[in-house]
């Protein structure tokens, strides 16, 4: 009795869930975490049904756009390199945080000092970046050494108008070889060291979601955000007005269903999942 | 009038109270040996993650100080102890220097982490071990956390941005266990049998030495040698008990004033 008693709950769960999903026009997703993880020999590795999922979606009449706080390569490269493995995304379909900036940076006059990863530099090429005013950190791995950070965080101390530009303020995520350290702990380190406070392009700023959505023409009530981080992924998206998925890939952890701040709108094993849903849905 | 404290112990800072690099303060030699003839435990008490007890005590004897090595307490020292109380195994992100503080605490297999001055250890790599250590639930043990030191080359990031950034990754807090924490100054005492009423920390450092003991429920008399710069006494509240312009009139003060 009691067993048709808890079956009956996880279906009622579910048809709750779906319900959600009435007037969706657009799905954004993640990148890293929900179609592939990255790191190892070919750059990464795709996580089950993730290809076949984006599939779905662009064949679904769902419009469809990739927001991610990737900083460790150019768009090209990184798109590229999803392509390899078998992803149908293309460049103009994402929204990513070094663009983002350039043109923040441009608008507001402003010259870089950068820590970055050694192949997001070319996205900062057309940038003046002699005599900096300004320092701006992304996901920069091994380059995030003593020496770089000293360097910059002497920079930031010396400006008599300390700005800091964050490309994102992730704590981790994963790679094929574990967790490992994200922007945000570094830049947290600067702010402490410098006693100042960073400005974040990337998720989870709004305007970057707004960005994103911007190019979708579709409005946060008529889109989905499907992501692995809890706080910057679905946190973030929903304070926007979008709804959010927490797929359990990537960096997720079991503690992160029972956040203090952020619920998500449902909880998904993983990205194909998600998409049977919200597809299924659709035909309704 | 507030009832008049027993004085049973003196804690002095080192640099800048005793010493300023290789120069002893002037006429500290001297006040050191009054000092001694009262009767007050003596404790010389550093927030150095560098130097070990021997390095300290080997500049000390060489400025032609008194002092024995067992009346030297430093912050690696309480990390040393609340290891010990914890029973943990550390990572021991120290300078290598300061790793003789430690020996005898096993490191195999590490389920603590222990974060000091340390430039060599903050690469990515180690602080992905770190990090994923204080995931698991290894505690953070932080010497302390300073922003930011003064080299010969220029100003270079201290421990505290490195343990700021695990905290934050971790959404752990660090236990810090140098000054100004009252648990250093308490741990200070172990072994005199004193109280913190009992007792009055002489140094230069406002807000570390003199704000910190006070919070401990210790008298502060804060000397102007040292990083000292005027108004730094402003700075706290309540204001240090006594200021002094340097160790001499400190223990002038006491002998006449406190015993």
């Amino acid at each position: 009795m009691f067993q048709l008693q808890a079956a009956g709950r996880a279906v009622r769960a579910m048809a709750e869930w779906a319900k959600q999903l009435a007037g969706i026009k657009g799905v954004v997703l993640d990148i890293s975490g929900v179609l592939y993880d990255g790191g190892g020999e070919g750059g990464g590795v795709p996580i089950p049904g993730s290809i076949e999922a984006v599939e779905k979606i662009k064949v679904s009449g769902l419009k469809l756009r990739f927001c991610t706080n990737e900083t460790q390569a150019t768009r090209g490269k990184f798109v590229a390199k999803l392509q390899r493995l078998g992803f149908n995304i293309l460049v103009n379909e994402v929204t990513a945080p070094a663009p983002a900036a350039c043109r923040i940076l441009k608008e507001r006059n402003l010259r870089p000092h950068l820590l970055i990863h050694d192949d997001l530099v070319p996205e900062f090429d057309q940038l003046d970046k002699a005599n900096p005013n300004c320092v701006v950190i992304g996901d920069a791995a091994d380059n995030f050494s003593y020496k770089n950070l000293n360097e910059a965080f002497r920079f930031l101390i010396g400006l008599e108008n300390p700005i800091l530009i964050s490309l994102g303020r992730g704590r981790y995520y994963k790679e094929t070889d574990g967790l490992k350290l994200d922007v945000g702990v570094y830049m947290k380190a600067l702010e402490y060291a410098c006693d100042v406070q960073a400005e974040v392009v990337g998720k989870p700023a709004k305007m970057f979601f707004q960005s994103a959505l911007a190019e979708m023409e579709v409005e946060p009530q008529q889109a989905i955000m499907i992501g692995d981080d809890i706080v910057n992924d679905v946190g973030g998206a929903q304070q926007c007005g979008m709804r959010a998925l927490q797929v359990r890939t990537g960096k997720y952890r079991p503690c992160d269903e029972q956040h203090p701040e952020v619920k998500a709108d449902g909880y998904v094993n993983n990205l194909a999942e998600a998409v049977d849903i919200i597809v299924k849905q659709l035909h309704k | 009038m507030a009832a008049r404290r027993v004085l049973k112990a003196v804690l002095v800072d080192l640099s800048g109270t005793l010493h300023i690099e290789d120069s002893a303060v002037p006429g500290s030699q001297e006040a050191l040996k009054r000092l001694r003839s009262a009767p007050v435990a003596i404790r010389f008490v550093t927030n150095t993650t560098k130097e070990s007890k021997r390095d300290l005590l080997e500049r000390l004897k060489t400025l032609e100080f008194d002092i024995a090595e067992d009346e030297i307490f430093t912050s690696l020292t309480a990390a040393r102890n609340l290891l010990e109380q914890k029973q943990v195994r550390p990572l021991l992100l120290v300078d290598n220097n300061a790793l003789q503080d430690f020996r005898g605490i096993p490191t195999n297999d590490p389920n603590a982490v222990v974060v000091g001055l340390a430039p060599e250890h903050f690469n990515y790599q180690m602080m992905n071990k770190a990090f994923r250590l204080i995931l698991d639930g290894a505690p953070l043990i932080a010497i302390h956390k300073a922003r930011y030191y003064k080299r010969k080359d220029g100003l270079a990031l201290g421990p505290g941005p490195f343990v700021t950034g695990l905290e934050y990754a971790t959404d752990t807090k660090a236990t810090v266990v140098g000054k100004p924490e009252t648990t250093f100054f308490l741990e200070a005492l172990s072994g005199t049998g004193c109280k913190p009423e009992e007792t009055v920390m002489i140094g230069d450092d406002c807000r570390d030495d003199v704000g910190g003991a006070q919070n401990a429920g210790m008298l502060g008399i804060l000397v102007k040698t040292g990083k000292y710069r005027a108004a730094d006494e402003d700075k706290i509240n309540p204001a240090p008990y006594l200021i002094c312009e340097s160790f001499p009139q400190a223990v002038d003060h006491i002998l006449q004033h406190l015993l």
